[in-house]
């Protein structure tokens, strides 16, 4: 009974292809190391008889001797079996880098990669799956050409993501990110990594225009993972990693800092400005003494006193402190990842739970991270309705740490500052020094404030098949994320640094986003064309709001009694709120004759609320050309040279609307004050009543001037590329070249100061020019059975140049306006004066231009209109941040059950400008900090090799001018990561591992720099919080 | 199929009106014009007067007016904390594009842009719906003169945008549209009309009153009275003025409603705000819902760094400022050998006599902090006394225990008001007239009325043991017992008078450039004080050309080259 159900079974899925001769052909699918590929598609070539493999790997089909079965799993080389005699086979498939079959999602469907036309750059999840970056797109750095992502080693910081440069000029340059279909500009720190099927970047205009609105900078398509039919498996990833701190700057002890100090007051009155009348030979800084010979032509410093407490209440011991040890700590960071997909005919699902626990290497600067993810997706009507939902959620609980203070507090506090008091209470900065707080004390007086973050985001869908070949989609998607923030400001006494205040803040924010898609496809094939039709349309309703509070004057000083109806004092409430829509409608056409001729247009047209009801829409156009040569038939001697080669050329438009809400509008708002510690209160309240006190009378405020015909940016962006591929696709490659040009710039330029405040108007105006080139290689050889290599490779080149500025917006880049203007320049270009090393002899100081405080030891800058004078007027562009070439290597090899892979990655050329030079080659600009170890071998008569100035404690010469002083190499090439893994399955043949998988790992362990950049790492001249070195140890296992 | 179609062109039609998104929280234009809401902006352009900061000083004036005029110091940590102030301490270096230069002129130019705002509104109100309107014309007019005067002694040659000019067409307005004497007018045209329609007494201690505007009327046409030429240099004094100088000065002193305080010190007491000596003051407020207080921002630095307060040390009192107040046996100033030798250096206040206005001014090592006899003052507590020295002022910060102090790490400030124009400057300005009308001997009462108060201003000067902090002595100019009352020397002890009464006021810079000496006693200033401290040697004041600001690279560049720059820059 049970055999003939089966084949009653049998006879209905196969009954187009019933024959007499027909007979069961099983086996077994392995991957190239031998595993069982499970989800495996196997095919009776030209017929729908379809299988695919099941958990073992294993297949059992219907077939005829003679037919071909066509083996084929993604990411791997299909391979083609002829149906003999026998009637069980055993297939491994091979790993190909360059697999032309393999399916690409290119807005809103998908297509396969030899048929695609545009430049897309398709990631390899398996080199960057075990990578602990906590966020996707920071594994990309150097893994796509002509993308660049920069971030520091802050948890959870921003990140950085440029494609093919830099597309406009205001504050958004950041790419699309659609994840499973849902439009975000919120970049993947919260998506599980190991969630991620593929990720796929549309870099030219054909492939991301159907994108329309946002997409100028590019597209980043995230797919998620989700059930495969027929496939039951348990994933379990783990992972523990020590991160340790690499990059400090070497900063003075407190010796070293008497020592600099004393030698830039003895500078300063043997040759400084106060070589006329010496000022102070006794030289003290109010902690310090000195033992020396007061003999200007030859000072001589026999020894440096320093008394027993620094403080005249004898409560702080002179210490030699080192903060960056005592802000930083080696850390742990654990990962661990739970899944579990399944999938039947009538639907698969995918669930995951991850959990990510980073110390980060600023001691409490903890970020804890869970994400759970159900992707579910059901059929019914045999297959022709399929309705799904992905959805995620994701919580972090981040600790607020003022990390930028901590990180360069540990570089300015004084080494004679001890982190506590003799009883206990904090150290902190006595007379005589900046009023630089304790970064000990702002870590522990912090530690009790995190915030808490959630997102959920859901696409729920259905797609039902029409007629055979179209099918309507349609999706609603719900994007919320929020944040709820309650900090406690504690008092705290800290050398003369004091506060007696304790203030609860709590904030919440939400930012929402619904979309709601319509889609329309279809595909047809008759003879040797084919057609695929979208029509399409899209409603994006972005709305946030916000509210926070503060107040003062709490009982206690603990965050569990921290809640804003417990503040006695300076009760202050805050709010706001923004929405703004889009409305978009789009069509793409995609024909292919002979599969060797492929040509693909697009059109959308896109409407935001941003912009006034006349400029409201625009159209955003886009065509391609494909050609596959290699399928010619005059190419079929070369093939087995030459197995694929494609022609392809685009042309298209993207536009941006990245602008607030409301610039349109000419608005006033209610401003009752605003903060007045750092800048100027923008408040309109007065004490009109002389009282001192109480609620105030309070006007508006003029906040922004509207520009009612503001329009699209737009992005036009021609591409010509060449796919490759050689010697059966071992050698497999791809060169694109493209001119991408952003013209009528939103911009937000500086204004004439008569115009006060609410000047700021955005204004369409700039044009922008990216051209580059773009190159990646990547090739496979099997050495022997066991050993197989893999390297690629990719470098990009980039020039970027302002073309147009409207005559309001010039002087908002650097420049000086008139004879120098940015136009025809990168705005990452710098300006400022040249300088020309250090004056060494009274000749030189005498002989040289006039320049205020110019003297011996101090910079000598160019006198570039040679009048005489160093003033404004000798300024210059001096440099550009931007590289010549940005470049990544991977290479694989794997020898039986090892893998090994490390991976490269470089900048070349391009200056940075350091930005702690100034503490760490000069005294004079910060004087009451510590410096950097540099000064030490600052110029002196009797040091006259040093280009480093004469230490000196008054900034006479202005030498904290942009000049060609800071500006250094920005070229660099890191071991971004390398990793060892040992395939455990034989070791454990006892269990019943489908996979098991350890691995050793090390993320950021080499760098290379130019020996003229002077700062710890040139990838973050100046930046916060460095990178670490990341050690794990992990496990991948599947059941 | 054809549902689907329907489908999509109901949403097609449905979302059109989506994109129609108003803005959230803020209000147009036109819904500011009833009559709560035209008040409501007159408030907005008074909150202006308040708004500054330590990056923009421009209530204290204290870099631009103390420091520049040889009164202080920038202080702080070394030359290069606030480098901008550094490059207006030493000229030599100040340059086009200094950020602070731009950031005031902003500063000050929002002021008038929410002046202009609130013209507008309260012009096109109906009188019969708001009956105040004439009055508020005035008050509003008064408080855009006052930052057009503020911008006029800073920058000079200045674009004067008014009500009436609409929006776009202020890219057409040059500052050079009217000449400087031209640009005088304008402002006391403002103070003129304020003047004529302002009551004496308001309810409201915060609104400008007639004798306020009276008295900037009489200070801005004593700077207009000194007439310059397109390089700065004073030609001669328009004796007009001057009279009109003296008879406004007689308005205000003869109305009843001013007075010097008893002490010289509750002029820069909080307690004493709004006192019968204050014509013209800036309102502060604390624990007014604003984060941090509407507090006097712009002195935020100027604390000392101990543990009561912690920061900054800036605007410390110069050796040549302090040795000014060092008197002769004969009780007055030593006008030409003040600065021969440095008593302030030698840190003796006991062996000479001392103007007791000297502390209330300077915080001095070893004298009580702003007369506390818990907190007696230390070097120590100066940011970088190597780089400068051991002193700090006094009259803008309050005692660590006032009811106004508020700190707002790492800064602090109070909400104690700062006087713009107080009587004293009213008796002197009428002395100033007086004298250079040729009236010396009607001038000399008003110069020791100041000084009688002066003298008598030591009950706070004491130290913790009951004794006086310093050696006090000083007496009134009296002809033919200690001096002989020439126009000359009316003239100089007017002059030196001035500097004592409001020293770190904010006011000796401008005085100098007025008077048409600026040159001259700036370097002669720094030719001594170089000596003295580390930090000047490469000062030096460019005549023709550091009388002024320049106008900020910015605004020439923003105003495409109509904004000419000042001579010499």
């Amino acid at each position: 009974m049970k055999k003939l159900l089966f084949m009653l079974g049998c006879l209905i899925l196969l009954l187009p292809n019933i024959h007499a001769q027909s007979r069961p052909v099983t086996g077994t699918v392995t991957d190239e190391d031998g595993k069982p590929l499970a989800g495996a598609t196997v095919q009776v070539n030209g017929t729908k008889t379809t299988v695919t493999t099941d958990d073992q790997g294993r297949f059992s089909i219907e077939a005829v001797k003679g037919q071909t079965l066509k083996i084929s799993f993604v990411g791997d080389q299909p391979m083609e079996i002829l149906v003999g005699n026998k009637t069980v086979y055993s297939v491994q498939l091979k790993a190909q880098a360059g697999n032309m079959n393999e399916v690409v999602i290119t807005g809103y469907t998908a297509e396969k990669k030899k048929d695609l036309t545009g430049a897309v750059s398709v990631v390899k999840m398996s080199e960057i799956q075990n990578i602990p970056d906590g966020n996707p797109v920071k594994a990309l750095q150097g893994r796509v050409p002509g993308m660049t992502v920069t971030s520091d080693g802050s948890l959870n910081g921003a990140v950085t993501v440029r494609m093919r440069g830099q597309t406009t000029l205001n504050i958004s340059s950041d790419p699309l990110y659609i994840i499973d279909g849902i439009p975000t500009q919120r970049g993947l720190q919260e998506i599980n990594q190991d969630d991620v099927e593929s990720i796929q970047v549309l870099k030219d205009a054909s492939a991301a225009t159907i994108y329309g609105s946002r997409a100028a900078a590019g597209v980043v398509i995230v797919t998620t993972k989700s059930g495969k039919n027929g496939v039951k498996h348990i994933d379990f990833d783990a992972s523990t990693s020590l991160q340790l701190y690499t990059t400090k700057i070497h900063v003075l002890n407190t010796e070293q800092h008497a020592k600099a100090y004393w030698q830039a007051v003895v500078n300063d009155d043997r040759f400084g400005p106060n070589v006329s009348n010496p000022y102070d030979p006794s030289v003290t800084n109010g902690i310090f003494t000195y033992d020396w010979n007061h003999d200007y032509t030859n000072p001589v410093l026999n020894k440096i006193n320093i008394p027993e407490y620094i403080d005249a209440a004898h409560t702080m011991k002179a210490s030699n402190t080192n903060w960056f040890n005592e802000v930083s700590h080696p850390s742990i960071l654990q990962q661990y990842n739970l899944s579990l997909s399944n999938g039947t005919a009538n639907g698969t699902s995918f669930l995951s739970v991850s959990y990510r626990d980073d110390q980060g290497i600023i001691k409490k600067t903890r970020s804890q991270k869970v994400t759970v993810r159900a992707n579910l997706d059901y059929n019914f009507f045999n297959g022709r309705l399929k309705v799904g939902e992905d959805l995620t959620g994701s919580y972090f609980k981040d600790a607020q740490l003022p990390i930028g203070d901590i990180v360069s507090l540990s570089i300015i506090e004084n080494p004679v500052i001890p982190v506590h008091t003799v009883d206990g209470g904090w150290g902190g900065p006595v007379a005589g020094m900046d009023d630089r707080h304790n970064p000990v004390r702002l870590i522990y007086d912090n530690d009790q404030n995190n915030n808490n973050f959630a997102r959920v985001l859901s696409s729920t869908y259905a797609q039902l098949e029409l007629l055979p070949g179209l099918r309507f989609k349609t999706a609603f998607d719900v994007d919320y994320a929020g944040d709820y923030y309650r900090s406690l400001l504690k008092p705290y006494q800290s050398g003369f640094l004091s506060s007696t205040i304790t203030q609860v803040g709590t904030s919440f924010d939400y930012q929402g986003s619904l979309t709601w898609q319509n889609l329309l496809t279809y595909d047809v094939r008759f003879h040797q064309h084919s057609l695929n039709l979208l029509a399409g349309q899209e409603y994006i309703d972005n709305h946030n709001q916000n509210f926070n509070g503060s107040a003062q004057g709490l009982a206690l000083a603990d965050i569990n009694y921290a809640y804003l109806s417990e503040g006695t004092s300076n009760i202050l409430v805050n709010g706001g709120g923004e929405a703004d829509a889009l409305l978009s409608y789009f069509g793409k056409a995609n024909y292919s004759y002979q599969d060797k001729y492929l040509l693909s247009a697009t059109l959308r047209r896109d409407g935001s609320s941003k912009f006034g009801s006349n400029n409201r829409y625009a159209y955003f156009p886009a065509a391609s050309l494909g050609w596959r040569i290699s399928q010619e038939k005059f190419m079929l001697g070369t093939a087995k040279v030459l197995s694929d080669l494609k022609l392809r050329a685009s042309w298209g438009q993207t536009g941006n609307q990245s602008i607030p809400a409301y610039a349109t509008y000419s608005l006033y708002q209610s401003i009752y004050a605003t903060d007045l510690t750092w800048g100027q209160s923008a408040g309109s309240a007065y004490d009109i009543n002389g009282a001192g006190t109480g609620t105030l009378p309070s006007g508006f405020t003029s906040t922004q001037t509207g520009n009612p015909d503001l329009k699209w940016e737009t992005t036009t962006q021609t591409n010509v590329g060449i796919d490759f591929g050689f010697f059966n696709n071992a050698l497999t490659g791809a060169a694109d070249a493209y001119v991408k040009k952003t013209t009528n710039i939103l911009l937000n330029p500086p204004y004439l100061g008569v115009l006060g405040e609410g000047g700021n108007e955005w204004i369409n105006g700039a044009s922008l020019e990216n051209k580059g080139i773009e190159l990646s290689l990547s090739y496979t050889k099997s050495l022997s059975r066991d050993l197989t290599l893999t390297v690629s490779g990719n470098i990009a080149h980039n020039a970027l140049k302002i073309t147009y500025l409207p005559n309001d917006a010039i002087i908002g880049y650097p420049g000086n306006g008139t004879t120098y203007t940015i136009i025809g320049h990168s705005p990452n270009t710098y300006f400022g004066w040249v300088a020309q090393g250090i004056f060494k002899t009274e000749d030189e100081v005498n002989n040289s231009a006039t320049q205020p405080g110019k003297g011996l030891g101090r910079i000598r800058y160019a006198d570039l209109n040679n009048d005489g004078v160093v003033d404004n007027n000798d300024q210059e562009y001096i440099g550009k941040a931007d590289p010549d070439f940005t470049y990544g290597l991977n290479t694989t090899i794997r020898f039986k059950d090892f893998d090994f892979a490390f991976f490269f990655q470089g900048v070349k050329g391009g200056l940075v400008s350091n930005g702690f030079k100034y503490l760490t080659d000069f005294t004079s600009q910060a004087p009451g900090s510590n410096w950097g170890s540099r000064v030490l071998s600052a110029w002196t008569p009797e040091n006259p090799g040093s280009n480093i100035p004469a230490l000196t404690m008054t900034n006479n010469n202005n030498e904290g001018r942009s000049s060609t002083y800071y500006l250094e190499s920005g070229s660099y090439l890191k071991l971004r990561n390398v990793e060892l893994g040992y395939n455990l399955k034989n070791a454990l043949s006892r269990y019943k591992f489908y996979k098991a998988r350890i691995y050793v790992q090390a993320a950021n362990l080499l760098r290379f720099k130019s020996k003229s950049f002077t700062g710890p790492d040139p990838e973050i001249p100046g930046s916060a919080y460095p990178i670490p070195l990341i050690a794990t140890l992990g496990v991948n296992l599947t059941f | 199929m054809k549902k689907l179609s329907i489908a999509l062109l109901f949403l097609a039609t449905a979302c059109t009106k989506q994109l129609d998104k108003e803005p959230q929280g803020s209000v147009f234009t036109g819904s500011l014009q009833t009559p709560e809401n035209t008040d409501a902006m007159v408030i907005a352009a008074y909150s202006a007067l308040g708004n500054d900061h330590w990056s923009t000083p421009y209530t204290t004036m204290w870099a631009y007016g103390s420091v520049r005029g040889g009164d202080a110091y920038k202080g702080g940590a070394g030359t290069g904390d606030q480098p901008d102030v550094d490059a207006y301490e030493q000229f030599s270096s100040n340059r086009v594009d200094i950020g602070e230069s731009d950031g005031t002129w902003y500063r000050l130019y929002i002021g008038v842009a929410r002046c202009n705002t609130a013209l507008q509104l309260i012009e096109a109100m109906d009188p019969s719906a708001y009956p105040q309107q004439t009055q508020r014309l005035a008050e509003v007019r008064f408080l855009r003169a006052h930052f057009y005067f503020i911008l006029k002694v800073l920058f000079n040659h200045i674009p004067w945008i008014d009500e009436t000019i609409p929006k776009p067409e202020y890219d057409t307005i040059s500052n050079r549209s009217f000449s400087s004497d031209e640009l005088w007018s304008k402002i006391a045209d403002d103070f003129r009309f304020a003047a004529d329609n302002l009551p004496v007494t308001q309810t409201q201690a915060g609104r400008v009153t007639k004798g306020a505007a009276q008295a900037y009327l009489a200070k801005t046409l004593l700077y207009q009275a000194y007439t310059q030429d397109d390089n700065n240099n004073v030609t001669g004094t328009n004796q007009t003025l001057l009279a009109q100088v003296n008879t406004l000065c007689d308005s205000v002193i003869n109305s009843g409603q001013y007075s010097l305080f008893a002490d010289f010190a509750d002029n820069f007491l909080s307690q004493f705000d709004n006192g019968p000596e204050s014509v013209f003051a800036i309102q502060f407020s604390k624990a007014d819902q604003t984060p941090e207080g509407r507090v006097d921002a712009g002195a935020g630095l100027d604390y000392p760094m101990d543990a009561e307060y912690g920061c900054c040390g800036f605007h410390q009192p110069s050796y040549d400022l302090v040795n000014a107040f060092q008197t002769g046996s004969d009780g007055l100033p030593l006008l030409d050998t003040y600065n021969g030798s440095n008593v302030a250096g030698a840190g003796d206040f006991k062996t000479s006599t001392f103007d007791p206005r000297l502390d209330h001014t300077v915080a001095i090592p070893g004298h009580p902090y702003k007369y506390q006899h818990n907190l007696i003052f230390q070097s120590a507590y100066c940011r970088d006394p190597a780089t400068y020295n051991g002193f700090m002022s006094l009259k803008e910060v309050v005692a660590y225990n006032d009811p106004t102090f508020v700190k707002y790490p790492p800064f602090m400030s109070s909400s104690k008001n700062w006087q713009v124009i107080r009587y004293a400057d009213v008796l002197l300005m009428k002395a100033e007239a007086l004298i250079e009308m040729g009236q010396q001997d009607l001038a000399l009462p008003l110069i020791n009325q100041v000084r009688t108060r002066a003298a008598a201003s030591t009950a706070l000067l004491t130290q913790p043991d009951g004794s006086a902090t310093s050696n006090y002595g000083m007496t009134t100019y009296q002809p033919g017992v200690n001096c002989t009352w020439t126009q000359d020397y009316a003239r100089k002890a007017l002059r030196f008078e001035r500097r004592l009464e409001f020293a770190m006021e904010g006011y000796h810079f401008f005085d100098l450039v007025r008077w048409g000496v600026a040159a001259d006693v700036i370097n002669t200033y720094f030719a001594t004080e170089k000596g003295r401290t580390p930090h000047l040697g490469s000062a030096h004041f460019t005549k023709n050309r550091d009388e002024y600001l320049p106008i900020p690279q910015n605004q020439i560049n923003y105003s495409k080259g109509l904004y000419k720059q000042n001579p010499g820059w």
